[in-house]
């Protein structure tokens, strides 16, 4: 555990020395430019970036929220599978999916796509794979994907690397992202202790998986306003049903695929039926969209203002998160939800 | 037996059954635990909240029940087939059967199906992965036993690369970590309703074993000898094999991968009755009740995660194991 805390420390570090001294220092060679990534290393990229390789399946919903997803040559092929992001975006079908679910490479499906540079995530080792594509000359930018502050630094270091225009989305969609924030945290800040419900998030239905601490997750559960009830560290931890009994959560948030079915699942298990969620009727299905909201995705800044209002209803009856989705969809992926895609998103279920 | 050996070998896992009703992560005292069991057969007042006894009714007792018949079952199929393979080395999975099923398990957890569904594509697979180890097997209507293994090994490589080939196509945000943790195996999946499921099978195949356990003793000495005896040993060896198919599969199917018990306890039953399989039967069975139980009570109470019981069976199994064979050198065979 320590070792994990002091990585994590490292790691923040590092986003606060990205976010001080500003990504971009200019190189004498005016065609390149250069930029300090999350490992810390000072990466030489060019100065235009026309085709980006992303073998990190989230971070592929960040840049075609940046409007920078034409500029995508290889992915990967979860990234290809998310059935709003192909209804949204169809291209993606038809980009090499050079990477696997583990984040290994077919290095020559990568090479040949000829990328200008690498996007990935860092969680502190480099990708076995790194060698092999150095000797390609292909720089590799490491971003941190552990927080959401670190989701922020990783939409400001994307929008950086894809340039001007991209750039400028990433900065209006950061402030909206705060303002999301500042708007939920003016409230729930205020809540006492006794008023923040224990909140369960789990990650998968077959084995019960459940998402810990120092996560994303766990950082909007906060904000919004409740207590992660998951007393473990990282995502995705096996627990035993139990263990569920004992921290008795007030709300279940069902986070995998195909949700309302692993919702009902809970509902219809005689083991799930004295948490006091389930007794209250406050089990929930996470929505999902281009990518899921709950994990290290674009709409993160949807998911806040989602969870405040479930979490706190009463508190937040002036939001309308159907409309701020819509609006957010029509701005940043120019796509115009009808009534049942909307409805659909919300409930996690597919176009 | 001595009657001391036979009271004993009962008593331990029925002992560790009811401690394992009040030891967890939630307090529950062990007279409120007998109230609770005797309430369920006899009316009495309800002086305990709903959630304790869904704790100890819905969620502990299905899970130490099916954690002493799986132990159980494994411990008796490995000591069957340690005597029919005439091989200290062999565990009940030396069919395939377990790839099979853990194959069987990564495709129903692609497919996102719940846990019950899981359960029966599971069983199914290592069903049929026995199955088609047996044909590859036969030769001139006999199974040689080394016909038998090769084709194990075959059907296992098969299905462990089909599994590796679902890994590979996992969702690794949730589907990849769900196959992981369902490969180090787990009793969290215990629910009446899986207990339902995994129990028939479980029983009658061991059962058919307890009933088939003096002819294993012919069959120990060898084919030819077994059927100069009179014993007809194809026969003999396809109900072996189908009993010990049955137990194997419903307990990979419900708990995933849970190694060493099926090779290791039926040693154990040997250094304490030795090599005669009517006294080792039992003792096996009742040993491994014993062993995946106290295993189990670790793993759901050491940590507020759970431990892998793939982990915790190897980890405090072969120190112990080691203990052994060093105090007794190797001399119960």
């Amino acid at each position: 555990m320590n070792r994990r805390k002091s990585l994590i420390g490292v790691a923040c570090l590092w986003g606060i020395g990205i976010l001080a001294a500003g990504t971009r220092t200019h190189a004498a060679d005016p065609d390149t430019r250069q930029l300090t990534d999350a490992a810390g290393r000072l990466v030489t990229i060019p100065a235009g970036v026309t085709r980006v390789a992303d073998p990190w399946h989230a971070n592929n919903s960040v840049v075609l929220m940046l409007g920078g997803a034409d500029k995508i040559v290889a992915t990967t092929a979860q990234a290809q599978n998310q059935p709003w992001f192909r209804r949204l975006y169809p291209r993606i079908k038809q980009v090499p999916a050079a990477f696997n679910a583990a984040g290994e490479v077919n290095i020559e499906a990568l090479i040949g796509a000829r990328p200008d540079v690498i996007l990935m995530a860092y969680d502190g080792t480099l990708p076995l794979w790194t060698g092999a594509v150095s000797a390609y000359r292909v720089p590799i930018v490491m971003m941190p994907n552990r927080s959401l502050a670190e989701l922020k630094t990783t939409v400001h270091m994307t929008g950086e690397v894809l340039g001007e225009s991209e750039s400028r989305v990433a900065a209006e969609y950061l402030r909206y992202f705060d303002d999301n924030i500042r708007r939920v945290t003016s409230v729930t800040s205020k809540l006492k202790s006794l008023e923040r419900p224990k909140v369960l998030h789990t990650a998968s239905a077959g084995v019960l998986t459940v998402d810990g601490r120092q996560s994303v997750i766990d950082d909007w559960i906060t904000i919004a306003g409740g207590i992660n009830a998951a007393d473990v560290v990282g995502l995705a931890r096996p627990v035993t049903m139990e263990q569920v009994a004992a921290w008795n959560p007030d709300v279940i948030i069902v986070g995998t695929a195909p949700n309302q079915q692993n919702r009902q699942a809970i509902l219809d298990d005689p083991r799930w039926r004295q948490i006091k969620a389930v007794k209250d009727g406050r089990v929930f299905v996470n929505p999902s969209g281009v990518y899921l909201w709950d994990r290290h995705s674009a709409e993160a800044a949807l998911q806040v203002l989602w969870a405040a209002k479930t979490l706190h209803p009463a508190e937040f009856a002036d939001l309308d998160v159907g409309k701020e989705t819509r609006n957010f969809y029509e701005k940043y992926f120019h796509y115009a939800l009808s009534d049942d895609e909307l409805n659909s998103i919300l409930h996690a279920a597919p176009p | 037996m001595r009657r001391s050996v036979v009271v004993a070998m009962i008593a331990a896992p029925l002992a560790l059954l009811y401690a394992s009703l009040f030891v967890g992560r939630f307090t529950v005292a062990p007279a409120e635990v007998a109230r609770i069991l005797w309430s369920n057969v006899y009316p009495i007042a309800h002086d305990w909240p709903a959630s304790v006894e869904t704790i100890v009714m819905q969620i502990r007792l299905p899970r130490a029940v099916l954690a002493m018949f799986v132990g159980a079952g494994l411990a008796a199929s490995g000591s069957a087939y340690q005597g029919m393979f005439r091989n200290p080395l062999v565990s009940p999975d030396i069919l395939g059967v377990t790839a099979a099923s853990a194959f069987g398990a990564a495709v129903a957890l692609l497919l996102s199906r719940n846990a019950l569904e899981l359960q029966v594509v599971a069983f199914t697979f290592g069903l049929a992965g026995v199955f088609f180890t047996y044909l590859l097997a036969r030769v001139y209507r006999a199974t040689p036993v080394l016909m038998l293994v090769l084709s194990g090994v075959i059907v296992a490589a098969f299905f462990s690369a089909l599994l590796s080939g679902a890994k590979y196509v996992a969702d690794p945000e949730s589907k990849l970590p769900a196959i992981t943790y369902w490969l180090l195996g787990s009793l969290n999946a215990a629910s009446t309703r899986s207990l339902a499921m995994a129990l028939p099978p479980i029983i009658a195949g061991s059962a058919g074993l307890m009933f088939l356990r003096w002819q294993l003793n012919v069959l120990a000495m060898g084919d030819d000898e077994a059927r100069s005896l009179g014993v007809r040993t194809e026969a003999l060896k396809a109900g072996v094999i189908v009993c010990t198919t049955l137990i194997t599969a419903a307990s990979v199917s419900v708990c995933g991968i849970v190694g060493w018990v099926g090779l290791v306890i039926p040693h154990l039953g040997r250094m304490l009755v030795g090599p005669d399989h009517r006294a080792l039967l039992p003792m096996s069975f009742c040993i491994g009740a014993t062993y995946l139980l106290f295993i189990d009570d670790v793993a759901r109470t050491a940590t507020v995660g759970e431990i892998p019981l793939g982990i915790l069976t190897a980890l405090i199994g072969a120190p112990f194991f080691a203990y052994l064979l060093r105090k007794t050198r190797g001399t119960w065979q």
